[in-house]
């Protein structure tokens, strides 16, 4: 027999309880990814699963019984430090969640883990892994706020991202930085917001900078090295196919925008990563970019082993609006015309809704979902190109009046308005009842040209990160908002719900039949997804502008969700209630 | 020692009895102005966030938030200034920053519902007339009339430790 001394007994208790604490949470594996609707107890995927549904399976909560949901817990995170052109930091986070462990970010890319038990006395965050973002550097090139869309499982460990361009690697037992690797370059307008894509073993993150004059690309890290696996530009280089539709004749493909800032969808059967491409800079002087700008304001297809480019699909060429898709592709399986098929499915920006071909991109559906929409007269049914788009053009002017050009600066009331239809805010798929859920925005602007300079690199005046948008644009009226049920293939609106304020926080379905959001006014709801009136409401004082999830740990399900929100200028222009509402930094959980 | 030379001894004496009897109240006013300048800063870096539209040296910028003129460049003078803070610029993106602007004639004579779509927007936090001073004290101290931004400038407003003037550097 062994003689263990009092010390050594208390060291290996002390090591028993922390092995028991961690050691029940199974390394993230590709084969485990791709079975996350298997697990309804956790959310280890940013979109729940690579389908991109947020769909949870749990249904202890439900319509009949979500008007007795209470407050469960609350964590106050930090993250609100000002930096660059900000005065705080903002949550758009979608939480993962594993064995009751909660893995969140605040907007400068602190990682924390939380203890999402029932009971638990002491405090609830079990470690804080904060990198040291470079605020003043990173914020000062950040389009629209400070922001970190959340991380992702990787075998033992979290890959996280951080605003000043970096990807971090980090033992998911004690929040140590394992590794870090530059992806992106602030020098010249690079930025990473979104949560990255892990398949296989490779993470998936992109820049953003569309307003800076970056050219943006999706990038593959080696998370077994450390190392670049690939990257794909979204502006095909010179002598590649879409590099011919830049017809300006001095290289401006390379300050093109095109910039990616969500997690893309991924399927395993293709074997292919679909992802949304931003807008074309400069946003609003489409005269300075002739021809349709690949693949700026498009959807791509992408091997996930080598990143090449299988298909595109562009919803707005030669895009004068700024309705930049970078926006999540669901991936929803079905019959087509007693075909079963693969579909992408994408809310648009631009105020419709697409049904694609997975394997090779051919225009299945589309439809409008906005309640108002001008710029086109509707989509072309064979080819979904805009009815009014003329191959012939160079630039293209869609309605006549609603887009900006160097000869009509000012634009009429143009309708989505530039945030859109819809901007990263997800959607939900419920497979059960077969509606896809859009959370929008309701309302008009117009956009004012102004002549933009070249970059210096290229004989202007325009210095690496300086905005170059070609203008601006001006809210007409009060934005508003709304939530879409539609069928995920037609796009045909099923039922609709009228909002007070934009949704600028996403959604989530449940098999309880509910659609969970919050508001910038604070409001946190529940609705029943059937005919989406509202079942359940809390007041959480402070806006909201990140998704929730669901969880639950000890067959208890809980509803969390980020609450901490930069109330934007469009919104505050026409709601004057909403200015004292201060921001906060709070992870909010409910439970019954 | 003539009566001259005396005469020149005492003035001297007075004057540096006047410069140490001064000099304390010339420093308090340039501390107290060094202070309102700094208070300024703060205002357009963060609590109005000016530097969001305006670019932190006041160049002036476009896009999100709108077309922003240079205020290195603005023929408007310190009054002028102090108005488009208060009430900001009908039919444009520059938001006011008097909590009840519109609500009475104060501002251009013209009250919320006679301006429609035109009202200019809320600012990020309403000011007080002593902060629409300071800032305004800084824009002409610190940002009016200067030329291209240069590396220690952006220090001075950024600081050192942050690689965001790295551009600036010759």
């Amino acid at each position: 027999m062994v003689k263990i001394s009092k010390r050594g007994a208390l060291a290996s208790a002390l090591l028993m309880a922390t092995a028991l604490s961690t050691a029940h949470a199974a390394d993230m594996t590709q084969e485990r990814a791709l079975k996350a609707d298997s697990e309804p107890q956790n959310w280890i995927l940013h979109a729940q699963n690579f389908e991109g549904h947020r769909f949870s399976r749990l249904k202890e909560i439900n319509v009949d019984n979500a008007k007795n949901l209470k407050l469960a817990y609350t964590v106050a995170l930090g993250g609100f430090q000002s930096g660059g052109r900000y005065a705080f930091g903002n949550l758009e986070g979608t939480p993962i969640v594993e064995d009751g462990m909660l893995y969140v970010t605040d907007g400068w890319g602190s990682v924390y883990a939380i203890d999402g038990k029932a009971g638990v006395r002491h405090s609830r965050v079990v470690w804080k892994m904060d990198p040291g973002t470079d605020r003043a550097w990173a914020g000062d090139v950040a389009c629209c706020g400070v922001n970190n869309r959340g991380v992702a499982l990787w075998k033992d460990k979290i890959v996280s991202i951080g605003l000043d361009g970096r990807i971090f690697l980090i033992s998911k037992a004690t929040g140590e930085l394992i590794w870090e690797r530059k992806v992106g370059e602030p020098a010249i307008g690079e930025t990473i917001t979104a949560a990255p894509l892990v398949v296989h073993d490779i993470a998936v993150t992109g820049a953003a900078g569309g307003e800076f004059g970056i050219r943006g690309w999706y990038d593959a890290t080696d998370l077994n090295t450390g190392k670049q696996a690939w990257r794909t530009f979204t502006i095909p280089g010179k002598g590649e196919p879409g590099n011919e539709t830049w017809k300006d004749g001095k290289d401006r493909w390379m300050h093109g925008g095109a910039s990616a800032w969500v997690t893309p969808t991924y399927d395993y059967q293709l074997d292919m990563i679909y992802a949304g491409v931003g807008n074309a800079g400069p946003d609003y002087d489409p005269d300075f970019r002739p021809g349709d700008n690949k693949w700026a304001a498009s959807v791509i297809a992408m091997n996930a082993k080598d990143g090449k480019i299988k298909w595109g699909f562009q919803y707005t060429p030669n895009d004068p609006y700024d309705y930049d898709e970078i926006s999540e592709h669901p991936i929803v399986r079905t019959k087509v015309n007693g075909q079963d098929r693969t579909v992408v499915t994408h809310a648009g920006r631009n105020g419709f809704y697409y049904a694609l071909d997975a394997a090779n991109g051919s225009f299945i559906a589309g439809k409008q979902y906005v309640d108002k929409l001008n710029w086109t007269t509707g989509l072309d049914p064979k080819t979904g190109k805009p009815l009014e788009y003329d191959p012939n053009k160079d630039v293209q002017t869609y309605v006549k009046g609603s887009a900006p050009s160097r000869a009509n600066p000012k634009t009429m009331v143009k309708c989505p308005t530039t945030t859109g239809g819809k901007n990263w805010e997800p959607t939900a798929y419920n497979p059960e009842l077969n509606l896809m859920y859009i959370p929008s925005a309701e309302g008009c602007n117009t956009l004012e040209l102004q002549v933009q300079a070249d970059f210096v690199d290229q004989g202007g005046t325009v210095k690496p990160r300086d905005r170059f948008t070609g203008g601006s644009g001006k809210a007409e009226g009060k934005l508003k908002g709304s939530i879409k049920a539609v069928d995920p293939i037609s796009g045909e609106n099923k039922i609709s719900l009228a909002l007070e304020y934009p949704n600028w926080a996403g959604l989530l379905a449940t098999a309880g039949n509910l659609i969970v959001t919050g508001h910038p006014d604070g409001e946190f709801s529940v609705y029943d997804a059937k005919n989406l009136k509202e079942v359940f409401n809390y007041s959480t004082g402070c806006g909201i502008n990140a998704p929730p999830v669901s969880y639950s740990v000890g067959g208890k399900q809980y509803i969390a969700v980020l609450i901490g929100s930069l109330q934007k200028a469009a919104i505050l222009a026409d709601s004057p209630e909403l200015k004292n509402t201060a921001t906060c930094s709070m992870l909010y959980v409910f439970s019954l | 020692m003539t009566s001259t030379l005396k005469g020149f001894f005492f003035s001297i004496l007075a004057t540096i009895l006047l410069i140490g009897m001064a000099a304390p109240s010339a420093y308090a006013q340039d501390a107290a102005e060094a202070r309102e300048i700094e208070y300024g800063k703060d205002i357009f870096k963060t609590k109005a966030t000016c530097q969001f539209c305006h670019k932190w040296d006041g160049s002036g910028d476009q896009g999100y938030g709108g077309n922003a003129p240079s205020l290195r460049k603005t023929e408007l003078n310190p009054d002028q200034v102090k108005e488009v803070v208060k009430c900001g610029r009908i039919g444009t993106g520059m938001p006011y920053h008097d909590k009840f602007a519109y609500t009475d004639k104060r501002c251009y004579g013209a009250v919320r519902d006679e301006l429609g779509t035109d009202i200019p927007p809320i600012g990020n936090e309403y000011l007080q007339p002593r902060e629409i001073e300071a800032v305004v004290k800084y824009v002409f101290t610190k940002v009016h009339g200067r030329g291209e931004a240069t590396y220690d400038e952006c220090t001075e407003f950024w600081g050192k430790e942050s690689r965001q003037c790295d551009q600036y550097k010759k």
